[in-house]
């Protein structure tokens, strides 16, 4: 009885002491986020081939929502603090301005993707290097692996 | 990137989609993709888009990460798997994709369409019903190996 009362209570403060995210380790919460990232990266390479010609425009609107999806998703996997992989420890300690960024860039992106349902591609498309100025956080926040 | 898009202007785009359509619909396929290492940088891009976003939702079934945004990456993956068919319709062998992709096209498309219906569920069911609603689903739906096995060619 003792133990199990024990073990509930340990129980308890290890839930109490996790991260808010619930992210349970350091290594995972890492990983979560460069899949949010390199999502981004990916469809960001993907459209940009689009706009420079060298692809057919048939996805386009497809890239842009999973581009708006995977932003809206990219503050929230950097909360818990786990400084490592490409994320440099300003990531933390300028959060104001981090999560300022992130939220202009979420709220950017699909801003992008709501005009390309409403009103199609090409008025999308307008914004898009005011929407994916990624240079500008990576250059400051990112501490990119050679 | 970012340098990329500012060297092309959107009056470069609209030209271009012009002189596309003067060239007319039943040309595109071929004029369309002008470099064979574009086609597979593109289809690289959709597929690794899949593979990132399958990782994050099984660390969420394997509660490696709270659950709460499952539903999101299910709809990215949803929303992803919709443009793969096209990304492959090109006949251009190489980087992972073995030939028999195009020879056994008939196959390969059944098997593409079948993961764009089951992602669309997976998706639905996961907005509606969480983890819980959506883990009995995941294992069904996210066949990869399936395929994979056929025809990726898995580079050392």
């Amino acid at each position: 009885m003792m133990r199990a009362t024990r073990a509930a209570a340990f129980g308890a403060a290890a839930i109490m002491l996790m991260p808010a995210a619930g992210h349970a380790d350091g290594k995972e919460t890492i990983e979560y986020r460069q899949h949010i990232m390199k999502t981004l990266n990916e469809q960001s390479a993907a459209l940009g081939q689009i706009l420079s010609t060298t692809i057919p425009g048939d996805n386009t609107a497809a890239h842009l929502e999973a581009i708006a999806l995977a932003a809206s998703l990219a503050l929230k996997a950097f909360e818990a603090k786990a400084p490592g992989g490409e994320a440099k420890p300003e990531v933390w300690s300028n959060w104001a301005d981090f999560s300022k960024r992130m939220n202009d860039f979420s709220r950017k992106t699909a801003e992008m993707a709501k005009i390309s349902r409403e009103q199609g591609t090409d008025a999308a498309l307008a914004n898009v290097v005011d929407a994916l100025s990624c240079k500008g956080c990576h250059d400051v926040y990112r501490a990119e692996k050679k | 990137m970012i340098l990329l898009l500012r060297n092309r202007s959107a009056a470069l785009l609209k030209l271009t989609l012009v002189g596309a359509a003067f060239m007319g619909t039943s040309l595109l396929p071929v004029n369309a993709f002008a470099d064979d290492q574009e086609v597979i940088d593109y289809r690289e891009h959709v597929m690794k888009t899949m593979g990132e976003q399958v990782a994050a939702m099984n660390q969420m079934r394997q509660a490696k990460i709270a659950p709460e945004n499952l539903a999101v990456h299910a709809e990215i993956l949803a929303v992803t798997a919709a443009t793969a068919k096209n990304a492959f319709t090109p006949r251009v062998v190489g980087g992972k994709a073995k030939a028999e992709v195009w020879a056994n096209w008939q196959d390969f498309s059944k098997r593409l369409n079948e993961l764009v219906a089951a992602t669309a569920d997976l998706a639905k069911t996961a907005k509606q019903g969480g983890l819980a609603a959506a883990a009995p689903k995941m294992e069904s739906a996210l066949t990869c190996k399936g395929c994979h096995d056929v025809y990726r060619e898995e580079k050392k």
